[in-house]
């Protein structure tokens, strides 16, 4: 990130400098702007993500849950962790409900909890899970097709679901054929 | 469309009634929970704000155009109407940007067009991939991600390199 961060800011930065000097400072602060909006908007969406979640975690039900794709979802980290395996398991489920902004925070408590363990394999494979999107139906599209009139706007459910079914596995098998062995 | 939005209070609904047969305290378990959304939060901000204003110098200087042109013969040699050039560069780094334009593109050529369709693949079966590492990996130790990123990165191309075959003929 360091140098992808480095390479694209001096980058920018020269293009800025000699044919719009002028507009440096208000793309920076553009960004710095969209930021603390979408920060706020994140912040509403976690309060009830993070408030259902922890009922699901006292009624027991997450528990129970875990317990029940654990099997599965530890071959998937190749991880024993159980917490870190429920909550990525939890984030995969989210992710493919579409359920708007839930997967996030889950996603980046199993992510650190990997980290933490030292489960470089774990966190990579849950990055490229989420990264390669696995949503059953793509509402936003649905949506953005309806509003621009289309005659069957459900009609890219089919290509898009397969497409992304092919892009995830294709990532997850990448992940795994690379993995350091020990 | 109609049993998707019931899924959520549903869900909703479920959990609490069954949360409540459960004498869970709903009220100080939810509010407990929301406790843990400001530091989530703060502690993403600077990540979100650094990934935010890079993209914006991105987009802005005209790099981002720039690369479109250079992509666009690319596209072309993989199946991809050069047309969706800037959706791919854009999606990666920007969620809202690639929204935005998503819905201009359907507004240019038509929803139901070929473009229209390829364009909704390509957006729908990929991800905001820095956006997702900077929030996921935010002040982890790690410091190289180009591995992951490089795998993410090739895997959506996959995607809307099929998505744009399986629009031909689906």
């Amino acid at each position: 990130m360091n140098a992808i961060f480095a390479a694209v800011f001096l980058l920018a930065g020269g293009v800025f400098l000699i044919f719009n000097p002028e507009g440096f400072l208000a793309a920076m602060l553009a960004g710095g702007q969209k930021a603390a909006a979408l920060s706020l908007s994140l912040l509403a969406i976690y309060c009830v993500w993070l408030g259902f979640f922890n009922v699901l975690q006292d009624s027991g039900l997450a528990r129970k849950l875990s317990s029940a794709v654990f099997p599965l979802s530890r071959r998937i980290f190749r991880s024993d962790d159980k917490e870190a395996v429920y909550l990525a398991s939890c984030n995969l489920s989210a992710n493919f409900l579409g359920l708007p902004g839930a997967p996030t925070p889950l996603g980046i408590q199993a992510c650190k909890k990997f980290c933490e363990r030292g489960n470089i394999y774990a966190s990579d494979m849950l990055f490229v899970l989420n990264a390669t999107s696995l949503q059953l139906l793509p509402t936003t599209v649905i949506a953005l097709r309806l509003a621009a009139g289309s005659s069957a706007p459900a009609d890219i459910f089919l290509p898009t679901l397969l497409a992304t079914l092919c892009s995830t596995l294709v990532g997850g098998l990448l992940v795994f054929i690379t993995r350091k062995r020990k | 469309m109609k049993y998707l939005s019931l899924a959520v209070p549903l869900l909703f609904l479920a959990l609490f009634v069954y949360a409540l047969i459960k004498k869970v305290k709903l009220y100080d378990s939810f509010t407990a929970g929301i406790k843990g959304a400001i530091p989530l939060v703060v502690s993403l901000f600077p990540y979100l704000a650094a990934v935010l204003i890079l993209s914006e110098l991105f987009e802005q200087s005209g790099l981002s155009a720039r690369m479109t042109a250079l992509l666009a013969p690319l596209c072309k040699g993989v199946g991809i109407p050069p047309e969706l050039s800037k959706l791919l560069l854009l999606k990666p780094f920007s969620g809202s940007g690639s929204t935005a334009l998503l819905s201009e593109i359907l507004g240019a050529y038509g929803a139901d067009s070929y473009i229209g369709r390829c364009a909704c693949v390509c957006y729908g079966s990929s991800e905001t991939v820095f956006y997702i590492l900077a929030v996921y990996f935010a002040g982890s130790q790690r410091k190289n991600f180009l591995k992951p990123v490089t795998i993410a990165l090739f895997a959506n191309l996959l995607g809307a390199v099929l998505g744009c075959l399986f629009c031909r003929f689906l």
